[in-house]
């Protein structure tokens, strides 16, 4: 089934009216995963912004048409570990259990419960949209920010010139728990992510699967909101974001042969716009380093 | 009151419960039906799922549409265009 039929032909299982900025990347996403997952599902959303935009409901407006739960910040995936269990005693297979969580949830504070959860094999889908940042609260730095980019607590000026540490690249240390299926995919190439989302349902009713997926944040980063899909494309062409799957122990990286350089995927980023050349060519280094050891581990 | 049925929202006593999302809009997304060739990328791309499919063609809900103007980026036929909303 082609991607856009399944897009036509799903329920929106997502309020209408969520309180996401224009051109949210996060939104995007978890509408696509609500799309796909469907009604026979147990969600859980962490605090981060799709809690705040109000898909599991906000001060008696909006909501959601399956389960929802908004758990803590750093426990989602143990959360999901026991609603997975009480459905799989109970025989129902057939239902869904998708955790949605932000960077923050994810990489720093509920790593220690998701990392627990992909070791033990628990049931389930989790699904990080990475906008590189606590973006819900004014932009913090996490640990999934890059090099150089300008947030409230690493703001570019006399006495740094924004974050001092390169970030951290959660979706390989999670193909390293070995569990069932671990990808990464952007919604700027929207037939993959359709994919990956159809497979990551599939692998976790087997086994515990993770999709990190790169989400551009228009208010956070400061660009133009009709720019998302854009960015999204340029980090992918740039290798920022390479795209891969880990499926049966195999490594199988989407190869871009012309990449373009970091350079011209930071222009026009108002988070990146004091970054240094020095800066650039750390960035442009590690990307390269990465995208090498991805290639390598996929055997290309 | 805001009701549509392709849309799911919790039901209170006075109709349903949800955010006007659409009073945020400045520019409004309009779509020129004859360079439209309904390839349905506006419709993958709409972080609010404002573009729908009906009746073999692609059209765009103007019930809570933000005006981010993707869809108008990433248009290949460039059929979708961002007009300023009238005041009011």
């Amino acid at each position: 089934m082609n991607y856009l039929d399944v897009l036509k032909s799903t329920k929106n299982v997502m309020t209408p009216g969520s309180s996401a900025c224009q051109g949210c990347g996060g939104e995007l996403i978890t509408r696509r995963v609500m799309q796909i997952a469907g009604e026979n599902s147990v969600y859980a959303i962490p605090p981060g912004c799709m809690a705040g935009a109000g898909v599991d409901g906000w001060n008696f407006s909006n909501g959601c048409s399956a389960p929802i739960h908004i758990t803590l910040l750093d426990n989602t995936a143990s959360f999901m570990s026991g609603v997975s269990e009480m459905y799989q005693r109970r025989g129902r297979t057939d239902v869904n259990i998708v955790a949605i969580a932000g960077d923050g949830a994810t990489a720093d504070c509920g790593f220690q419960s998701l990392s627990g959860a992909a070791e033990r094999g628990t049931k389930m889908l989790y699904i990080c949209y990475d906008n590189e940042g606590y973006m819900n609260t004014g932009y913090q730095r996490s640990s999934t920010t890059s090099l150089g980019s300008s947030t409230s607590t690493t703001p570019a000026g006399a006495a740094i010139n924004g974050k001092e540490q390169q970030q951290k690249y959660l979706p390989l240390i999670m193909a390293m728990h070995e569990v069932e299926y671990c990808a990464a995919a952007s919604p700027s190439n929207m037939p993959d992510l359709v994919r990956k989302i159809q497979k990551g349902l599939e692998a976790g009713k087997r086994g515990f699967a993770y999709l990190h997926v790169f989400s551009p944040c228009p208010t956070g980063w400061k660009f133009a909101p009709d720019q998302s899909i854009e960015v999204g494309k340029k980090a992918v062409a740039s290798n920022m974001f390479p795209i891969w799957e880990k499926e049966n122990g195999q490594f199988k990286v989407t190869v871009n042969r012309n990449p373009i350089s970091v350079a011209e995927f930071v222009k026009g980023i108002g988070k990146f716009s004091k970054l240094t050349a020095d800066e650039i060519d750390a960035i442009q280094e590690m990307v390269d380093r990465r995208y090498q050891t991805l290639l390598h581990l996929a055997g290309e | 009151m805001m009701t549509d049925k392709r849309f799911v929202t919790p039901l209170g006593n006075d109709g349903i419960y949800c955010l006007d999302t659409a009073a945020w809009r400045t520019h409004r997304p309009v779509m020129d039906k004859d360079k439209c060739v309904n390839c349905g990328i506006c419709m993958s791309f709409c972080p609010v799922n404002s573009v729908y499919f009906e009746e073999g063609q692609y059209l765009i809900s103007y019930d809570y549409c933000k005006g981010c103007g993707i869809c108008a980026v990433e248009c290949p036929k460039k059929a979708i265009g961002m007009k300023p909303e009238g005041g009011k």
